[in-house]
């Protein structure tokens, strides 16, 4: 089971010319098509981005005409409308989540390293692989031009919980919808993108899952599979179960809201003077459908990164992964109990509080995992030789900013003290510590680790260490006071938070966050300079410039062809065998290992 | 620059991190006084789970940072091998720490332990919030007072009973006739679903009063809303369709009132101190935001979900409350009713 079939090697030898378009565009190389999804990534992120700024412009000012933009705002003085500041947050949230992250995870990374760190030639459905890529781009195009319908693009919450997001008009009324503007064609538009992606991420999944089964190289047992493999393969398994729910829903909410039925519609709706005929259905229905995906989503978003700073982290140690087989265990664990924990969303939401009391206990539970892959990073740097390179250091950026991450997520896990600071800037807080400063960071990781083999040159390192130097500070600068307004009551998703008598005390605070937002924003152009500086200025690099043990590093080119590797590489050890090596301090995969370590 | 440098920066920030909480409660950062009757046990366990956190935050990042500091690698040292170096702190435990399988066994039952601990002290208090809304509140020594909310975009409307209603309740509830109390039960337990021609409505205001129990019945007849009130530290959504009981009590032995009858402006006004009797002021001579408690939406409802705020005012006495009740009645005998 565990030796590959001939594929690498006819390929490797398959030396006929293609096209540019066959080479580079409707590729079949999973090299190539990693790339793609690397820059839509980038370009999405950018815009994310921009998203988050306006958000945080409004917050910190909120009764300030908005700069550069106030001809946009012309009808309101010159100032944000709350209709559009819900659909910046809400198109913040799904494209950061939906078109960075998940993209970036699975996309860029499990493309580019599954087959390499494998040994194997290419993805076991190369035409399917660039299915999965190119059904996005129905995606791209309908959430860039939901923009522009009329009434804007969705602004009912990432979440899009009916009935805000599902009512529209009776039939032949049109798509506009009474109860938000943005729910009308916008949330249309939204939801058939979010279905092209989830296609393609089941495409990516189901061949992610095949290749690593069946095209591994010879030797390369489950057990010598390097943590980021580990991790993209229960990553895919994760998609697999998970996404056909939230697939369901999708199309259950697109009939709600064209063809008028009611799934999501209870009787005796009324917005202003306006009712609606039909009813029958259960709005809770789209919050445990919704939940049943997006919480493993959220491991989705978050366990590829885990797996890729373990290997970045033992890369710079030189040392070998600290429990090894614990580290596969513990994201098994938080994957599987992922998929029991959706309803701790849904503490307040009216399902019965009896449930809350069972999911509290499995949600909880999911610390433990976290907690022993935490100790485990740590087990690695000890008696370490840690070199600080810029991967590294956001590797190290990752473990220590998850940590925050994962002891404010105890908070809302348990069901008391989740009355209080549910809905409130805490979870706002936990999100980014979760998703910012630790998925992102692990993305940044692996960009400034794998950039020589993806592109044969070495990216700045004095400018990549001082883009993480801002960004770790002034990431926690924008995201660690969040904990604290949280604490105090500001509630998420308001454009204005003098509107109350409790919430405005804490306008201060809000500006310090903005300012350091603003600051973090433009920090990332030193990524973006540098990363595109390198693409074709870098310095040359070589096969292996880390010295690392995987089969990524060993093959021939620095930057391997299509077909990867020019003779099956045969895998003799682990890939963590770093430390004393007879002279040197690594042993790579290919080559048998004079002293094996202890486990 | 240095190889300690990294470890200095991590240090610096996550001890700014430390600082910046510790110091939240002194700079007004912080969650306001509970006035319920449960505040005091959500506040409880948040403050548990924030000190274990704070515990294993010191301890993670603290060796985290220590292990960046002393295993930096320096210029032209020799791969490590794995017997020596074990700083002196750590060499009693050399024989544990050289053993993965202690280890590991080690950190994964201590948390676990941690962990199931927190967990249990979770089930209690939030079955005394939550469940106690489920329950008949008709064996209680005095009855609860029913308010029914509905929520809209973007406003609350609340629905009282009548003050001569709410009387014949507490008096037939203590009654020794058993089909006095039966029709109590009947009619009590009616209010929440059976709206009645002379129910009295107000909008945005929830008037309570200390010492007493508060049963909402809370409906929303457009989207989601969430009915929250971080002062009682209670939240609950209004979900389309459904009539959900709330259930809260004002904190036993607390002057928690706010509100007093103002004869300028003719009406109740909420912001009162209950220390000196007067609305608060803040320095700069208006009114303090202190005392003023607000019904603010939790649940992205639309446009104007921010602004969809009520107040709770809490009376001093029931006779309070129903001195209020009955100029609301009187009021909204003046107007046509809307549904």
């Amino acid at each position: 089971m565990d030796t590959h079939a001939a594929h690498g090697t006819e390929h490797g030898h398959a030396h006929h010319e293609i096209g540019f378009i066959r080479k580079y565009i409707f590729s079949e190389d999973h090299k190539i098509i990693g790339i793609q999804f690397l820059f839509t990534s980038i370009i999405f992120l950018g815009l994310g981005g921009i998203l988050a700024l306006l958000v945080r412009i409004q917050l910190a000012w909120p009764h300030a005409e908005i700069p550069i933009l106030s001809d946009y705002f012309k009808d309101n003085a010159g100032r944000m409308s709350e209709a559009t500041y819900n659909m910046l947050f809400t198109m913040h949230a799904s494209v950061m989540i939906f078109f960075v992250i998940i993209p970036f995870l699975t996309g860029a990374f499990g493309n580019f390293t599954i087959p390499l760190m494998i040994g194997a030639g290419d993805m076991a459905f190369p035409k399917l692989n660039m299915m999965s890529y190119w059904i996005l781009w129905p995606a791209f195009v309908m959430i860039s031009f939901s923009f522009f319908v009329d009434g804007g693009a969705a602004s009912s919450g990432w979440t899009s919980y009916p009935t805000l997001a599902s009512t529209t008009m009776n039939a032949g009324e049109g798509f506009h919808s009474p109860a938000a503007p943005g729910s009308g064609h916008g949330q249309i538009f939204w939801l058939a993108s979010l279905l092209c992606v989830g296609v393609g991420s089941m495409m990516g999944s189901v061949n992610y899952i095949t290749t690593i089964i069946n095209m591994r190289a010879p030797g390369m047992t489950l057990y010598r599979m390097p943590m980021t493999i580990w991790a993209m393969f229960i990553t895919a398994i994760l998609q697999a179960f998970a996404l056909p729910v939230l697939t369901v829903a999708l199309i259950l909410q697109v009939l709600d809201k064209t063809i008028g039925s009611t799934f999501f519609m209870p009787d005796g709706l009324t917005f202003g003077n306006w009712s609606i005929d039909a009813g029958g259905g259960q709005p809770l229905l789209w919050q445990h459908l919704f939940w049943f995906y997006s919480h493993p989503a959220v491991y989705i978003m978050i366990l590829p990164s885990m797996g890729m700073v373990s290997d970045v982290i033992a890369t710079f140690a030189r040392r070998p992964l600290f429990g090894y087989r614990a580290m596969i265990y513990s994201i098994a664990g938080i994957a599987g109990l992922g998929f029991i924990v959706w309803g701790h969303h849904m503490f307040q939401s009216g399902m019965d509080p009896r449930l809350g009391t069972g999911f509290m206990l499995a949600t909880i539970m999911i610390a433990l995992p976290s907690a022993v892959k935490v100790f485990n990073w740590l087990g690695t740097i000890f008696r370490g030789n840690l070199q600080f390179t810029t991967p590294m250091l956001f590797a190290l950026g990752f473990v220590s900013l998850f940590i925050i991450g994962g002891l404010s997520g105890i908070f809302m896990a348990a069901t008391p003290v989740d009355i209080y600071i549910h809905d409130t800037y805490f979870i706002v807080a936990h999100i980014h510590y979760v998703l910012f400063t630790s998925s992102l960071f692990g993305i940044f990781a692996g960009i400034y680790f794998w950039f020589p083999k993806m592109f044969g040159r070495m990216m700045n390192e004095p400018l990549g260490k001082v883009h993480f130097f801002l960004t770790f500070i002034l990431g926690n600068c924008v995201f660690f006071p969040m904990h604290m307004v949280g604490v105090a009551g500001l509630r998420r998703r308001i454009p204005d938070i003098t509107a109350g008598a409790l919430e405005g005390r804490l306008l201060p605070l809000n500006e310090f966050m903005s300012i350091s937002a603003l600051l973090l924003g433009t920090v990332q152009l030193i990524f973006l300079a540098n990363f595109l500086y390198s693409l074709f200025l870098g310095p040359k690099a070589s096969r292996n410039p880390w010295n690392s043990n995987t089969l990524e590093w060993q093959t021939g080119d620095p930057v391997p062809g299509h077909g990867n590797f020019e003779t099956v590489p045969v895998v003799q050890c682990g890939p963590y065998e770093y430390g004393e090596h007879g002279g040197k301090d690594n042993c790579p995969q290919t080559e048998k290992c004079a002293v094996p370590s202890s486990h | 620059m240095g190889n300690k440098f990294w470890s200095i920066l991590f240090g610096v920030v996550m001890a700014a991190c430390f600082i910046g909480f510790a110091i939240s409660p002194f700079m007004g950062w912080w969650r306001p006084d509970g006035i319920s009757s449960h505040a005091g046990d959500v506040d409880f366990l948040f403050d548990v789970i924030l000190g274990i956190t704070a515990f294993f935050f010191v301890l993670t990042e603290g060796i985290l940072v220590y292990f960046m500091w002393h295993y930096a690698s320096e210029e032209g040292k020799h791969p490590v091998s794995p017997a020596k170096d074990f700083p002196n702190v750590l060499k009693p435990l050399a024989g544990l720490l050289t053993s993965q399988h202690h280890v590991e066994l080690a950190w994964t039952l201590i948390p676990a332990a941690i962990l199931i601990y927190i967990a249990v002290a979770q089930v209690d208090t939030w079955a005394n919030i939550k469940y106690e809304s489920r329950k008949s509140h008709t064996e209680s020594p005095t009855a609860s007072l029913q308010v029914a909310v509905s929520a809209r975009q973007f406003e609350w409307r609340m629905r009282y009973p009548t003050v001569a209603r709410y009387k014949k309740w507490q008096n037939d509830k203590k009654s020794s006739d058993a089909k006095t109390v039966d029709e109590f039960k009947k009619d009590y337990e009616s209010f929440g679903k059976v709206p009645q021609a002379d129910d009295v409505h107000v909008v945005n205001e929830l008037h309570i009063y200390q010492d007493h129990q508060i049963m909402v019945w809370l409906s929303t007849r457009d989207v989601i809303h969430s009915f929250n009130l971080p002062n009682f530290r209670v939240k609950q959504d209004a979900l389309p369709g459904k009539l959900i009981p709330v259930w809260f009590k004002t904190k036993e032995g607390k002057e928690c009132w706010n509100t007093t009858w103002d004869a300028d402006k003719h009406r109740y006004v909420d912001g009162v101190d209950p220390k000196t009797g007067k609305v608060a002021m803040d320095a700069s001579g208006n009114p303090s935001k202190e005392f003023m408690y607000d019904i603010a939406c939790a649940e992205l409802c639309g446009w104007g979900h921010y602004r969809m705020i009520g107040r709770v005012f809490v009376h001093q006495n029931e006779a309070d409350f129903l001195n209020w009740l009955s100029k609301a009645e009187a009021n909204n005998k003046l107007r046509t009713p809307d549904r």
